[in-house]
């Protein structure tokens, strides 16, 4: 028989790796669909002049929208496993579900969006819908997929576990928190770095730069496959490690320290993450120095 | 349980909620860019997804002393800000090149180290620096124990009914979720597009933002009461 606390600490590895899978995922799609608040620059661009092959998406906020996709695949993969379909086939129908739901928004989304700027002689390509449309569900479905299996296993009855929220809420709520974070760390790199790639490396975008947007690629013109091939290697996986951190601290310190235990060990952490927060800043002033005394 | 109780908690933890988010440093669009200091998301947002981390760690305490609940969505709230801020900061200096700096204080009231000539000309700072981060951390702490403090009381109060205890936990978090957004959204209505921290100027509309959350959060106390009769 298995100690509870190791097969506890098991599932709570697990879910770490899945939220690290979604979160990664998400910053992925967010960057092929160009979602949230870097997509502001994408719809301003045709205003200042420059025409783009962007894709145009912003469903909604990044939260709601994740909470919103993670919230039906939540709820199918729940009537699936209530109707005793095994676990991963009921996930993936749900996810399947959701990822055709986010096809249909993300289509109509970059359609009424790119109309919107007829005005400003942008055009609408259909070739960017058919290329773009893959990779938007496909992410979107991954982390989906990982979001619901997490938020499964937290209802597993093991100690330190077993939550009482049902599948559907959990989901939901971490979907919204996925959205969050991904929101939050790895879209500030696509806006900041690769949507501004022409710009001199090294400092914030100066209001006079905005809509000034890159879009020329190292062939021919961007598009959002370019940059996803560039946050993919740094951003998407940072993103990930940042949401598997969160799902796994959140309960690795109340399965091994116990309840009030937990609580102390969670301040540890916060204060360490606080000086290390410091360093990270500190270490920002030595290098690159003021940008002028 | 008192229907007064229910309506007095469910207000007080709304105006927790309310009053955290005015903490919680988020520069929205702008921050994106690197053109605002803070995260790089919308006020409501942010303050939600630590929030409702809060409200999932709350409610894996359920059974357990309200000081216990409260602590816990404290914790978990504050884990989720403080983990998002120092990954944000990961990209801004490692992936961006920048210094985090803020333009509402020329010298960081915490650490003493001078902000201005750290700013890229022509935007308003950028990052997330050692104000910003402690601001945020007192923020989702504010912010995880009020949603923590919904969810108690409603489950406490639901617990017994006809509910069962799973549907009571269920209708409890749903309900505590839906009140912390209604409070996060209308903070956000105060504070008008971004905030710094307590260090913002704009800090200073807090007591209209309690006031709001007051009126928001008696309104859905009252609502609440329904569930229980």
């Amino acid at each position: 028989m298995v100690d509870p606390m190791i097969a506890g600490l098991g599932v709570v590895a697990l879910m770490g790796a899945a939220a690290t899978i979604s979160g990664a995922a998400e910053d992925l799609e967010s960057d092929v669909g160009s979602m949230s608040n870097p997509n502001s620059q994408v719809q301003l661009a045709p205003q200042m002049g420059n025409l783009h092959r962007f894709f145009n998406k912003a469903i909604s906020g990044e939260p709601v929208m994740w909470g919103a996709w993670c919230g039906i695949a939540g709820s199918v993969a729940f009537v699936f496993i209530k109707l005793n379909y095994p676990i991963i086939m009921a996930m993936a129908i749900g996810s399947f579900i959701a990822a055709l739901i986010h096809s249909a928004y993300a289509v109509t989304a970059y359609l009424g969006r790119t109309a919107s700027q007829s005005q400003f002689n942008q055009p609408l390509y259909l070739d960017i819908i058919v290329t773009h449309l893959g990779p938007i569900a496909g992410h979107g479905f991954i982390a989906t997929f990982g979001i619901v299996g997490l938020s499964y296993l937290m209802t597993l009855p093991i100690p330190g576990l077993a939550h009482p929220f049902p599948l559907p809420l959990l989901a939901v709520i971490w979907g919204i928190t996925m959205g969050a974070i991904g929101s939050s760390t790895g879209d500030n790199f696509y806006g900041s770095e690769v949507e501004y790639q022409h710009l001199p490396h090294g400092g914030g975008i100066p209001v006079a730069s905005h809509g000034d947007i890159t879009t020329k690629a190292g062939i021919g013109a961007r598009n959002n496959i370019d940059v996803t091939n560039i946050c993919s290697k740094f951003a998407g996986p940072t993103t990930g490690l940042a949401f598997g951190l969160i799902v796994f601290l959140s309960f690795w310190i109340t399965i091994v320290f116990g309840t009030i235990g937990g609580i102390i060990a969670g301040i540890v952490i916060i204060v360490t993450l606080i000086f290390m927060n410091r360093r990270i800043e500190l270490f920002a002033k030595d290098t690159y120095g003021p940008y002028r005394e | 349980m008192d229907p007064l109780i229910l309506i007095g908690a469910i207000t007080v933890g709304g105006i927790l909620v309310g009053c955290g988010v005015h903490f919680i440093q988020v520069g929205g669009a702008p921050a994106a860019i690197s053109t605002a200091t803070g995260v790089g998301t919308g006020t409501a947002m942010l303050a939600a997804g630590s929030g409702l981390t809060g409200i999932i760690t709350a409610a894996a305490m359920t059974g357990q002393p309200l000081w216990v609940v409260l602590a816990a969505g404290a914790v978990g709230a504050t884990l989720m800000v403080t983990v998002t801020m120092v990954f944000a900061n990961i990209i801004y200096v490692y992936g961006i090149g920048i210094v985090p700096a803020s333009a509402k204080v020329p010298i960081d009231p915490i650490t003493k180290s001078p902000q201005e000539k750290y700013v890229t000309p022509g935007t308003e700072g950028h990052g997330i620096p050692t104000v910003c981060f402690i601001s945020g951390i007192i923020g989702s702490a504010i912010g995880g124990a009020g949603g923590g403090l919904i969810y108690y009381i409603l489950n406490s109060a639901l617990t017994g009914l006809s509910y069962g205890a799973a549907g009571a936990a269920t209708v409890a978090g749903i309900f505590a979720v839906s009140i912390f957004f209604i409070n996060a959204v209308v903070a956000s209505y105060n504070i008008g597009g971004t905030i710094e921290g307590f260090h913002d100027p704009k800090f200073k509309k807090l007591p209209r933002g309690i006031l709001a959350s007051l009126v928001v959060s008696l309104v859905s106390g009252i609502i609440a009461v329904l569930l229980i009769l």
